[in-house]
Parts: structure tokens; sequence; C-alpha cells
């Protein structure tokens, strides 16, 4: 099989990460921390070990910032409702995910308003300005994707993170489809929370997620319960992490996204972009050279675009094409990605996409037989 | 003479506070800590047999929140 589900999940993953998961359930097998005996406390210290690494990864302040969360889904739930009451305002980017969404949607019943903030690919100047007059008396977060899972569309969010500290208001990274590939700072950039997918560009296992962030006391809680820490008291305690991990962790996948951060911090993040950028560029000049093929955006300068590229063919829709690709021993991603709000912007709301995303174990001999399958598609 | 434990509010810190004296040579040991009134319940502390007091004044420097410290009963 030719895997080019990456931005969904990355597939396969870098064999010190089988080795991690399988090595922690035996090593590691008692509860993280919660009993004094030395397989509690070292299992607690695989744990630490990540969040060091995460936490430089994205150069948070300390270990005590990485929150680690189910997925990023759950990490932005955790943002923005702890911290959206009613009456508030918030902007956010016009191709946001579900992740986003679907949790705002539920505030906006309850009284929060909510902006969407037109991107222009290719134009930050004109984005940040969007997002400049779209922020009110009342806006109390700003929201924007790292980069679109849909179309790569890379947002300037150091830039309106800059904007949104002029203003006082605390701006929300999701940065699910850029954590491993683009880099991020956390202490340059002054983004207050940032939320990633363990399970994509970091190579960890499903299940991990992280909110990274050194504002989680300005945060309500999400779940409560025992975290192995004051447990005379009822309250759920106020020190960070513990306050957003109520209950056992996750601890071989954790040991598996570790296993994933430091792969990809031996390989260099920079040096995995510019392997999965070259790849997306070769795709696409060879895609808009086809008769019948349909792209959506300007050739993806590696400057403004995320290494993943969505099409359709004409006369076929894209659950079609994604079927006769599989048939063809060859995983993509149609349909609408999650993303509606990304899809209305290019029209593709109805029919969907298929979207392309390579890896760092992507071959260029894939990406040829990609093509070559894609032309056959089209002659049929 | 029991052990002195610094006592800190999560493992994380615990640990996080660990490696730190460990940079400033300073030996901790992780304990977990049953039922303590100044933990408000179980716990993490760092037993730190010797200079305990900078370590204690260390770990607040770093933002690292000391709860109190106890002299624990048992081997050093």
């Amino acid at each position: 099989m030719i895997y080019l589900d990456n931005a969904a999940t990355t597939y396969p993953k870098p064999a010190q990460v089988y080795r991690s998961v399988q090595s922690a359930m035996r090593k590691f097998g008692a509860n993280p921390g919660r009993s004094g005996h030395k397989m509690s406390i070292d299992a607690a210290g695989e744990i630490f070990r990540c969040r060091s690494a995460l936490a430089s990864l994205v150069g948070a302040p300390g270990e005590e910032c990485v929150i680690f969360t189910a997925n990023c889904t759950e990490a932005s739930n955790i943002v923005l409702k702890g911290l959206l009451k009613p009456g508030d305002h918030v902007v956010v980017s016009c191709m946001e995910h579900n992740a986003v969404m679907r949790p705002l949607q539920v505030l906006i019943n309850k009284g929060v308003t909510c902006t969407q903030a037109q991107v222009y690919p290719g134009d930050n100047d004109a984005t940040v300005n969007a997002f400049r007059n779209a922020l009110n008396a009342n806006t109390r977060l700003i929201v924007c994707m790292h980069a679109s899972n849909v179309w790569g569309v890379r947002m300037p969010v150091e830039r309106i993170a800059a904007l949104g500290r002029e203003y006082g208001i605390p701006m929300m990274v999701d940065a699910a489809q850029s954590a491993g590939v683009l880099p991020i700072d956390l202490k340059d950039s002054g983004i207050d929370y940032l939320t990633l997918a363990g399970h994509k560009s970091l190579y960890g296992p499903m299940g991990t997620g992280a909110l990274i962030t050194a504002k989680g006391d300005g945060l309500d809680t999400l779940i409560e319960g025992g975290t192995g820490t004051n447990s005379v008291s009822f309250d759920q305690p106020p020190s960070m992490p513990d306050r957003f991990e109520s209950g056992t962790p996750n601890m071989p996948g954790i040991a598996g996204l570790r296993a994933g951060i430091e792969f990809v911090k031996a390989k260099k993040p920079e040096i995995i972009f510019r392997h999965e950028s070259n790849l997306i560029l070769y795709l696409y000049d060879n895609l808009s050279r086809i008769n019948g093929v349909k792209l959506y955006m300007p050739r993806p300068d590696p400057r403004y675009f995320a290494p993943l590229l969505s099409f359709n063919i004409e006369g076929k829709s894209s659950e079609t094409v994604g079927q006769m690709l599989d048939h063809n021993g060859i995983a993509v991603r149609s349909g609408l990605h999650c993303a509606p709000a990304a899809h209305k912007v290019c029209g593709t709301l109805e029919t969907g996409a298929v979207r392309v995303c390579p890896s760092a174990f992507t071959r260029k001999e894939e990406i040829d037989q990609l093509i070559f399958t894609i032309r056959k598609i089209i002659r049929k | 003479m029991g052990k002195p434990l610094i006592l800190v509010s999560s493992i994380t810190y615990a640990m996080k506070g660990r490696d730190l004296l460990s940079k400033q040579g300073i030996s901790a040991y992780l304990e977990r800590v049953p039922h303590i009134e100044a933990l408000g319940g179980c716990g993490y502390g760092l037993n730190v047999p010797r200079h305990t007091d900078e370590a204690e004044e260390l770990l607040q420097q770093a933002g690292i929140r000391v709860l109190g410290r106890i002299d624990k009963e048992g081997p050093q």
C-alpha cells in the first residue's frame, strides 16, 4: 500500500515508536506516580521525559505547561470551554476544523459570538488585517490553525498573536497539522495556547495530544477527578498540569509520543518539511498538466503552504476517486476532512476533495505511482 | 532524626525540581508522600539529605512552589 493519508494520521510510525509503546507496557506497567513504588515512579518519569521533549520542541517555559490530552480536539475544547463565557466574542479563521467549530457552536448556543476572519493564501498582510477588522470590544480570544488541514495554507500565527497582544487578547493556535513540520516557539511568538495532535507529524500513537500553555490557571476545567494529589479535598487541585489531567493517563501512548518526538528532532523538522514540500511541489506540477484535474490553490510555495494538497477530478466525486485510488493500493482522504468551513472557502462543500499528504517516509516513486494512477482514472 | 523532605504540589514539579537540583550538584530523591496536612492529602516530596535549605531556595527561585518541609521517619 502507498499511504498518503498522513494528514489524518501518519503511517508507518518510526520503528522506535512501536518499540517504545511495547516496552512501556512491559517496563512501566504501573499507574504513573499514583503509588510510591519504583515502577509507578519510573512510569511517571517516562511521562515527564515526554513533557520535557514536547516543551523543548515548542519552546514552552517548562514541563508543567504541557497538558496531555487524548487528541487535539480535547485540547481545543479545554481552551474554548474553559475560557469563553456568554457575552464573549471570539475571532477564528475561515478555515477552522470542526475540532474548533463544533465546540464553538455549543458555546454560540449559550451566548458566545463568533466572527470568521477571511484568509488570503499567500498574502499575510491581508489575512492579519482581516483578523484586526474582526476584533471588537468583547473579543476574548483569537483562534487560528497553524496550517489548513484541507488546503495546506500556512497562517501567519505569530503576526496574529502579536495583534492579539496589542489589544490584550489571548490567542489559541491549533497546530494539529503543523507540529513537527513547521517551526513554532511559544516564547518568541506570544501564543498563549497551543493545541496539537501526537499522532500526525509528531509520529506518536493515536490517542495522544496536548495543550501547551503557561496560562492554565485561567481556564475552567472540563473534567475533574483523581490526580494523585490533594486527595483529601473534593476541590480540583490548582497545580499544573494535574488540574487538567484527571484519571490514569495513556502511559504507553505518551511513551510512544516521546519516541516520535525524538525521531522528529533527530531528523530535524526543517528537513522533513523540505522533503515533504518537494514531493508536494512535484505532485502539483504534474497534476497541473493533466486535463481533468482541478486544483484550488496557487502553486504551493513552502513559505505559504504546509506540505499537503487537495484536488478533484472533473466528473467524478471525491469519494469515488478515493475509492478508485484505494482499489489501486493508494490510501488518501476524500470528502470534507471534518473542515466544512475550509471547503466553503473554495466552493467544495458539496463535492469535497481528495487530499494527499506525504510523510518523512514517502518516496518520490510513490508520488509517481499516484500520478500514474490519477491519469488512469481520468482515462476510464 | 528523619530524612528532610521538601513538599511540592505535583509529581511534575517534583521531577522538574529534582533535575534542577541535580544540575546544581545537589542530590534529591523523589518520594511519594502519603496523607500529610500540608499537601491536603497525598502528594510528592523531594528528599534532599544535604544542602536542604539551599535546595529549597533554589526551587523557589525557579518558580516551584514549596508547600512545606517535613522530617520523614525512616532510612535516609
